[in-house]
């Protein structure tokens, strides 16, 4: 079975830990609870017929408080880059830390997530600089951890272009 | 010495003095007469001997060894008194005996001392030999307190394993079960893969024996058996040339770092959710202010046809994209936007015949026409918005001109207001662009051609190359805005040119 590490990375209380419990264990708690240091989950998937386990490092997410160690980035096969739809400020920090993971680990595969979809009537994110990214070759997602909406999509994408990438 | 003593008398002396210095001595001849004495005899618990004096009766130690019969004799550990015991060494001469006396009191204490930490360190060593057969083979300390520490402690053994350092704080069993029953090495770095990743730092620390230092992992979290939170922290550490790993169980420094993170985040986040409302609520109330000014405008100059809302939008469109050119931050800029369209509000005070009147107007016809932004100054002043304050500055100023020719105060230069100077420039700019009932419409470029002859005289010379250089996107302002703004908050309006100077002939 190949394994992957991927590293959930954001800011803080953009849904890091609640994509992963919503992908690994189905649940949601509306209630914020932040994350200190890091949670490490597994989930076991078929991508393409091939057993894959997916190795999660949820990490704590960035800010002021608390910046992520680039030691914990090692390894990475891939990492999901979260950003709150309804903070705009948490899109920045999301491309910042995707710097940090590439100079870490070099190249590997990403996808933008734009979490709380379920909040859409309340985003502010700068769409102009979604389509940019997307032009430039950015996977993005729309998730909403809290109704599940393409959460497994997500991560399974993610997974298949680890895999592929490793099958380089 | 060597002149006055026998040569073994002086080598024993000498070692006893190097030893102690703490002796005495007496020279007796064959009848016990004493000849000569020196050093400590009262330390010695022994009388003070006159030379010539028999010492035998005193000396009861020398009963039975007078005359000596051998070389030399010692009689070892005579107790004087209950304080005092001496070495007592007996020399034969050819002249007279000699007797040393060595005290042994400190001996003795000292030998009793020697004897206790002897003894002690003896039953030191066996528990170190005991502990030894219970750590296997790492045994040079004892690891107890792991158990009151929460903390696992591992050594590397070969091959990526290591050995357990017993005893492992029960707590572990919930989350490493593994480790309770482990005979053989074990790897941690494979049941968390946190510490597979610390374990690539730890190697650093490890791989430097004189580095003496420990780096920690940082808290991450597993879960125990009951699906409870346990958070860990991995330290690693090079102990006389021994790797360490440590796996720490964090309670409370943990609980209380995240109840601040907590505390800090959700503070941060209320206070962004009460910025967006705020920002929120800031946007309503301007486009609010700005509809009402909108209508308001559209309201007094509807008393014209021909010219629509539209205009009044575009004059805020382009003055808006001057002022952020000029590094005006978005506050000011959004309200030069609504402010401009106020410009000409004044003309509510000019009578019909002379604001609808289709041909060039008379001389008297004119300067009631400039009356305008007076009027226009009145009806906005004494305000307390800077909103207000700013339409009154345009209202008053977009006819002054950067020469002093203009009205209605002949202001000059900077001294006229840079929002009423901004204004000015794409008034005339959109009145020459768009058809009126008495002239077709200008191109863009004939109209900043006609535009550039009032550079420094008529215009603010900085501020028309600005405009110039912003020509494509006032183009566009003026494309996408060409048409009426909405039936629901716009009415026809007419825009009022008394740019006769520059109106084509």
């Amino acid at each position: 079975m190949k394994k992957f590490k991927i590293c959930m990375l954001g800011a803080f209380a953009v849904g890091k830990t609640s994509l992963v419990q919503q992908y690994v264990n189905s649940i949601f708690s509306e209630k914020y609870q932040t994350t200190l240091g890091v949670k490490i989950d597994k989930k076991s998937l078929q991508v393409d017929g091939s057993a894959v386990e997916l190795i999660l490092w949820d990490l704590a997410g960035e800010d002021e408080f608390i910046n992520v160690r680039t030691s914990y980035l090692r390894g990475s096969a891939g990492a999901l880059l979260v950003a709150d739809g309804t903070r705009a400020e948490t899109l920045k920090i999301a491309l910042d830390l995707q710097s940090r993971l590439q100079t870490e680990v070099g190249e590997v595969p990403v996808i933008l997530i734009v979490n709380k979809l379920d909040l859409k009537s309340d985003w502010n994110i700068d769409q102009r600089k979604l389509e940019q990214l997307e032009a430039g070759g950015m996977q993005i997602i729309q998730t909403s951890a809290k109704n599940s909406e393409n959460v497994e999509e997500a991560f399974e994408l993610l997974a298949g272009l680890a895999l592929s990438e490793a099958a380089k | 010495m060597n002149n006055e003593y026998p040569e073994n008398v002086v080598d024993k002396i000498l070692q006893l003095t190097l030893r102690e210095n703490r002796f005495a001595y007496l020279a007796i001849d064959a009848e016990a007469r004493l000849l000569k004495s020196g050093g400590d005899l009262q330390a010695m618990a022994l009388p003070d001997w006159k030379p010539g004096s028999n010492i035998e009766d005193d000396a009861l130690f020398l009963a039975g060894y007078l005359p000596l019969k051998t070389d030399y004799e010692l009689i070892a550990a005579y107790q004087v008194n209950d304080s005092c015991i001496i070495d007592v060494h007996l020399f034969k001469d050819s002249n007279c005996s000699w007797i040393i006396l060595v005290d042994k009191t400190e001996d003795m204490e000292w030998e009793a001392t020697a004897r206790q930490k002897a003894n002690e360190l003896r039953l030191l060593q066996q528990q170190v030999k005991n502990r030894e057969q219970a750590l296997g083979p790492f045994a040079e300390t004892q690891f107890d307190f792991f158990e009151s520490l929460n903390m696992m402690a591992f050594v590397a053994v070969a091959e990526g394993g290591f050995q357990l350092l017993k005893p492992v704080a029960q707590r572990f069993s919930e989350i490493y079960p593994e480790s309770f029953s482990a005979t053989e090495p074990l790897y941690p770095q494979e049941k968390f893969p946190f510490v597979e990743n610390f374990l690539i730092d730890a190697d650093d620390i490890w791989s430097d024996p004189k580095n003496g230092k420990r780096i920690r992992s940082g808290p991450w979290v597993e879960l125990n058996n009951a699906g409870e939170e346990v958070p860990l922290e991995a330290i690693a550490l090079n102990w006389q040339g021994h790797k360490l790993l440590f796996i720490e169980i964090q309670d409370e420094s943990y609980q209380l770092n995240h109840n601040f993170l907590q505390i800090g985040r959700e503070g941060v986040l209320m206070k962004n959710i009460l910025q967006e409302a705020v920002r929120k609520q800031t946007r309503e109330i301007r486009a609010r202010e700005e509809e009402i000014a909108l209508r308001l405008v559209c309201a007094a100059d509807s008393r014209d046809d021909g010219e629509t809302g539209s205009h009044i939008r575009r004059l805020g469109l382009y003055s808006e994209l001057m002022a952020k050119h000029l590094g005006w931050g978005d506050a000011d800029a959004e309200e030069i936007r609504i402010a401009a369209p106020m410009h000409d509000i004044g003309k509510i005070g000019i009578p019909d015949h002379i604001l609808k009147k289709p041909g060039k107007l008379t001389e008297s016809e004119f300067q009631i026409m400039k009356l305008h932004p007076e009027i226009g100054g009145r009806i906005l002043s004494n305000s307390s918005s800077g909103l207000v304050q700013m339409a009154r500055e345009i209202c008053m100023g977009h006819h002054e001109k950067w020469d002093g020719s203009g009205y209605p105060l002949g202001l000059r230069g900077e001294d006229i207001p840079v929002s009423a100077r901004i204004v000015a420039i794409v008034d005339v700019f959109d009145a020459l662009i768009h058809k009126r009932v008495y002239k077709d419409e200008m191109s863009v470029d004939n109209a900043i051609e006609l535009m550039l002859r009032g550079r420094g005289s008529h215009f603010d010379p900085e501020l028309l190359d600005l405009f110039i250089g912003l020509k494509q996107e006032m183009s566009e302002i003026a494309f996408d805005y060409s048409n009426p703004i909405g039936e629901d908050r716009t009415q026809p309006v007419k825009i009022i040119e008394d740019i006769h100077q520059l109106r084509p002939e």
